[in-house]
């Protein structure tokens, strides 16, 4: 069952003489359970999916349902199942303790201490944040702040969470821990988590299926295992010798990007590698042929080993270049 | 549910005060200094022609009803605002029983914490002049509840405005001196502005403090006239916010600053 349906969402924001179409016709669901990843580069419409299916923006066009629930029509039922991590927001009060911080947003969603106070206690451990239960979160590292949004929200025990870049500006060893926590938290609880980051190794790690959204619109929404191997079977790596005559090998690169133009030539002292991707295998004949021709000595192909990273690269440029 | 959503924030109103304890500190020697100029001015003023005893209560009514009016509506505002600043605002949009009802329930501690601090400074006055200061609480209260609850329509009108346009700090001083005005305007010359926010609240509240009339001793239809004022204007500031927050929301800029 799904636990998240966005069908056909669609948000403009006007600004004086400026018209900004943030999301487009944007249809996805989310199965209960599920850890999906959103990304996206910046301005792609991320956010804005975020907060339409929280009600924080209104849509222009297009219907959200949490759990059943339509999300604009019954927003107090709709409400009582979500819980997020916002963007660019402190999300507490640096004022008031870890402790605090938690029991408040868990107590204006109707949780008292003296139901979820074990709970507390366990995402606490969880997340590492035992020493820190009663500082003040203003003294507390940017790590251990974003821990605490993250606990408040979780606190809530609703089926559905947004974590709109959980791990921004976190160090490599606080990144990890969040990452450890959420993948222990999601085991156990089965929580369905929608996690919006910049850091692939976050959503490549945490998340079994990613969408992709670039300018407004969904390119791809793949599990990441297959998304994974669908580019590694694509991307080879060609290197050839600088040894050889200059002009052929600029003439392999030159008749390279006319045929491939998203491909890629990186010079070294002694090689020439040229990266490709390739939409059919058997492309790579083609490219051996250009080598041929122009007369250079090909001295390996490999097929490029893919992270998220680099198939997300591929698949915004390729939307890019398909846009123009 | 609801129970738990009102106890967490008088919790959390409570411990952000105590966290800015100099804050609190300063507001209570600010609000003391201006009533004691006030006092000590009238005094300067009429000299011994003056029965100090009715003006410490005759100040005493009118200041009681601006401070009232003054905390009621700004502090939402204020609060908008600084939410929004501190990125927590959006947090509380998250909450099932919506913001609106959260904004209610911190008012509700404000009024509490409001009205103590109203009574220590009353007394803190009483001692300082040496004069007496007649509250009947069961009286005074209501009617200052009633002077909160239209000062807060205000402050969701104004708080609608923060959600629109960020900063609007500086109309908020236009609606203190606009405040004044409400309850200065003569009624037999101008009958409408009975009608007006405070106006008929702050008339009922001089007669019990001044005169030491009791509610029930007053006219029905002055009572009745201060409850309607008081639910009018609730609704239209709550009605005037829900349609700040709508455009807000269209125009995506609910939790920016």
């Amino acid at each position: 069952m799904a636990s998240l349906v966005v069908s056909d969402l669609t948000k403009t924001f006007r600004e004086k003489k400026r018209v900004v179409e943030a999301v487009k016709n944007v249809s996805f669901s989310v199965g209960e359970g599920e850890m999906v990843g959103l990304l996206g580069p910046n301005g792609a419409g991320k956010t804005t999916t975020i907060k339409c299916t929280l009600g924080l923006v209104k849509p222009d066009s297009g219907r959200i349902e949490v759990e059943g629930v339509d999300a604009w029509r019954e927003r107090r039922k709709s409400a009582a199942k979500l819980a997020a991590v916002l963007e660019g927001a402190r999300n507490t009060y640096w004022r008031l303790t870890v402790w605090e911080n938690i029991v408040y947003f868990a107590g204006i969603h109707g949780i008292p201490v003296s139901r979820g106070g074990d709970y507390f206690k366990y995402l606490l451990s969880v997340l590492k944040l035992e020493e820190q239960k009663d500082v003040e979160v203003r003294k507390l590292s940017s790590g251990y702040k974003q821990k605490t949004a993250v606990a408040c929200a979780l606190a809530k025990r609703t089926p559905i969470v947004f974590l709109d870049e959980p791990t921004l500006g976190l160090d490599v060893e606080a990144s990890y821990d969040l990452r450890e926590a959420l993948r222990k938290l999601q085991s156990e609880e089965g929580r369905t988590m929608v996690i919006s980051s910049h850091d692939m190794k976050v959503i490549q790690d945490v998340c079994s299926r990613v969408i992709i959204i670039s300018r407004g619109r969904i390119v791809t929404d793949e599990k990441i295992p297959d998304l994974l191997t669908l580019f590694a079977a694509r991307r080879y790596k060609v290197v050839i010798s600088q040894n050889g005559d200059d002009g052929a090998i600029r003439r392999a690169e030159t008749e390279a990007l006319e045929r491939f133009p998203g491909c890629e030539i990186r010079r070294n002292p002694q090689t020439v590698d040229v990266l490709v991707s390739l939409a059919d295998g058997r492309q790579i004949y083609e490219l051996v042929e250009i080598m041929r021709t122009s007369g250079v000595a090909i001295e390996t192909i490999t097929q490029e080993e893919v992270d998220l990273e680099k198939a997300f690269l591929e698949v915004v440029r390729r939307e890019a270049r398909a846009c123009g | 549910m609801w129970l738990v959503v009102l106890q967490s924030c008088w919790v959390k109103a409570y411990k952000l005060m105590t966290r800015y304890l100099f804050n609190m500190l300063s507001g209570f020697v600010t609000l003391y200094m201006v009533f004691a100029l006030l006092f000590f001015g009238a005094k300067s003023i009429g000299g011994s022609a003056i029965d100090l005893g009715d003006t410490l209560e005759g100040i005493f009514a009118g200041y009681l009803t601006w401070m009232l009016a003054m905390m009621g509506s700004t502090e939402l505002a204020w609060n908008v605002t600084n939410e929004a600043q501190t990125g927590t605002f959006e947090q509380q949009y998250l909450s099932p029983v919506g913001y609106r009802w959260i904004a209610v329930f911190t008012e509700s501690f404000n009024f509490v914490y409001n009205v103590s601090l109203i009574f220590l400074i009353a007394l803190v006055m009483a001692a300082t002049t040496g004069q007496e200061i007649h509250l009947h609480l069961g009286s005074t209260l209501p009617v200052m509840l009633s002077v909160y609850i239209q000062a807060t329509g205000l402050g969701f009108a104004l708080a609608g405005l923060a959600l629109m346009y960020k900063r609007v700090q500086s109309f908020f001083q236009v609606v203190q001196f606009l405040m004044v005005g409400f309850f200065l305007i003569p009624w037999d010359r101008f009958p409408w502005a009975r009608y007006l926010p405070l106006a008929a609240s702050q008339r009922v509240l001089q007669r019990i403090i001044m005169n030491g009339d009791r509610i029930w001793q007053l006219p029905a239809a002055d009572l009745i006239l201060v409850l309607c004022v008081t639910v009018t204007y609730v609704a239209l500031g709550a009605a005037l916010f829900a349609l700040a927050e709508s455009k807000a929301k269209e125009r995506g800029v609910l939790g920016q600053y």
